[in-house]
């Protein structure tokens, strides 16, 4: 209402909020995006789930960017979404350490060594990744005994930097954010084997507040989503996009 | 139903750090009160930081200080065994660094609130400064030794910011209420959210209720 109340001049912007874990990924597309469209994109990051609370609070968001399916589903039931999510990527869970002399192995052992101190994973309540986590741990069977060294950050962005800072010896993080530039050459990290745990695949909505303020731009960058140059980017952050 | 172990840490840890900075405040701010000294300014601007600093600045500093690769927590962890970071003792430090203004400067007003020649005349008579602290001046600042002591509890009961960047939220040793309330808003059950702050604001309100009317029987009964 706001860009009618000021005229044509103001620049088209939209606020999009992502999942911490495409943070990285999100920087790349939406310069794309910018360039492409001469649309301005500010972009909000943190946990799919306190994102989502805040849009059922009235959070003015245009686009809503998740780490699963279920809370945009959870919005779109609720009325805050205009469409269904539809899934734009499937992410990827790593083991990831700053410690150079722990030896990573996809098997998850390395957890149970006496070395390893404490385990960040991203809180399960609100972040997909950590649900993801806890599935591999228990599919390896170690969850019980490694549980008590267990420390949730608050979104994938905190367990990132817990790790980064070793307060936590190793962690559960994104594939997205090992892979990204800010990141390179930080540490080690291992794949999860992919039957470890459930496929964390991500969805994305228009919100209404998106629809019924800044309508043209949001759809604009929702299609821009799932175009081939959005799937690329998401490929070189180490989402899975096939079928999709 | 909700886990009541957050409510058991939080006052838990509302208790130790009061007691802890009790018993620094006093000669501290007993110090601070009748100093002339050049540094007393630089000293009180210290103590003062915690007020004016974002907590999330304070937790941040404590997350690099008490880290385990490097430094102080280096240090602590290799001979100490313990890790500051993500543990209940690290939010002890933490909370008696971040809650210091609220006990010395009750502490310190109380002090310089009193006359002089209540201290001299106990020297006069020939006691030590100690037992003068002990017997003469602290029990003529009860007021100010109870705002202190309410001011401390209170302040930690809220500690939210610190708390979430080194706590590390861990059922049972560092989840305090105020960051199981964060929790449970941020997946969405207001409900339980709701239980936790009710019940918090009816524990503290009676706390204080308490406090304040003891703290009023007694000067009550001084004024006769």
């Amino acid at each position: 209402m706001m860009l009618h109340a000021f005229g044509v001049a103001a620049a088209d912007k939209i606020t999009v909020a992502v999942a911490a874990n495409m943070q990285f990924a999100m920087e790349e597309l939406k310069n794309d995006f910018e360039k492409k469209t001469g649309i301005t994109v500010e972009m909000i990051s943190g946990s799919s789930g306190k994102l989502s609370s805040q849009i059922i609070e009235g959070a003015p968001f245009d686009v809503f960017v998740s780490a699963d399916m279920k809370y945009p589903e959870d919005l779109y039931k609720k009325g805050f979404a205009t469409d269904a999510p539809k899934p734009y990527a499937t992410g990827q869970l790593v083991l990831w350490t700053t410690k150079m002399d722990l030896k990573l192995n996809g098997d998850l052992k390395i957890l149970l060594l006496a070395a390893v101190k404490k385990i960040a994973i991203a809180n399960p309540k609100t972040a997909p990744y950590g649900i993801a986590a806890i599935e591999a741990l228990n599919y390896y069977k170690i969850y019980d005994e490694v549980k008590d060294k267990l420390v949730f950050g608050e979104s994938i962005g905190q367990t990132q930097q817990f790790i980064a800072t070793q307060a936590a010896e190793v962690g559960f993080i994104a594939k997205s954010l090992v892979l990204a530039d800010e990141l390179k050459g930080q540490g080690q990290w291992v794949d999860v084997d992919k039957k470890a745990y459930s496929p964390i695949t991500q969805g994305a909505v228009i919100l209404k507040h998106g629809k019924e303020t800044n309508d043209n731009p949001a759809q604009k960058f929702y299609q821009f989503l799932y175009s081939a140059k959005a799937k690329s980017v998401f490929k070189k952050y180490g989402y899975i996009v096939n079928g999709l | 139903m909700i886990d009541f172990q957050p409510f058991w840490i939080t006052f838990k840890l509302a208790v130790i750090t009061t007691a802890i900075l009790f018993v620094i405040s006093v000669p501290v701010a007993n110090w601070l009160s009748g100093s002339k000294n050049r540094l007393r300014s630089v000293i009180e601007a210290t103590i003062s930081m915690p007020l004016v600093l974002p907590p999330s600045v304070l937790g941040f500093y404590f997350l690099v200080a008490f880290g385990p690769s490097h430094g102080l927590g280096k240090f602590i962890e290799h001979y100490f065994n313990t890790r500051l970071v993500f543990s209940f003792p690290g939010l002890v430090i933490a909370s008696v660094i971040y809650s210091l203004p609220f006990m010395v400067h009750p502490l310190q007003t109380g002090f310089s609130g009193l006359y002089p020649s209540l201290r001299e005349a106990s020297f006069s008579l020939g006691k030590s400064k100690l037992h003068t602290l002990f017997k003469v001046m602290l029990p003529n600042i009860k007021p100010a030794l109870l705002t202190g002591i309410v001011l401390t509890f209170a302040h930690t009961i809220g500690e939210f910011g610190v708390v979430l960047m080194i706590g590390g939220n861990i059922p049972g040793q560092t989840k305090v209420v105020s960051i199981a309330i964060y929790d449970e808003v941020e997946a969405m059950n207001y409900h339980a959210a709701n239980i936790y702050a009710l019940i918090l604001f009816a524990v503290t309100f009676a706390i204080l209720i308490t406090v304040y009317s003891v703290n009023n029987r007694y000067a009550i009964t001084r004024r006769l």
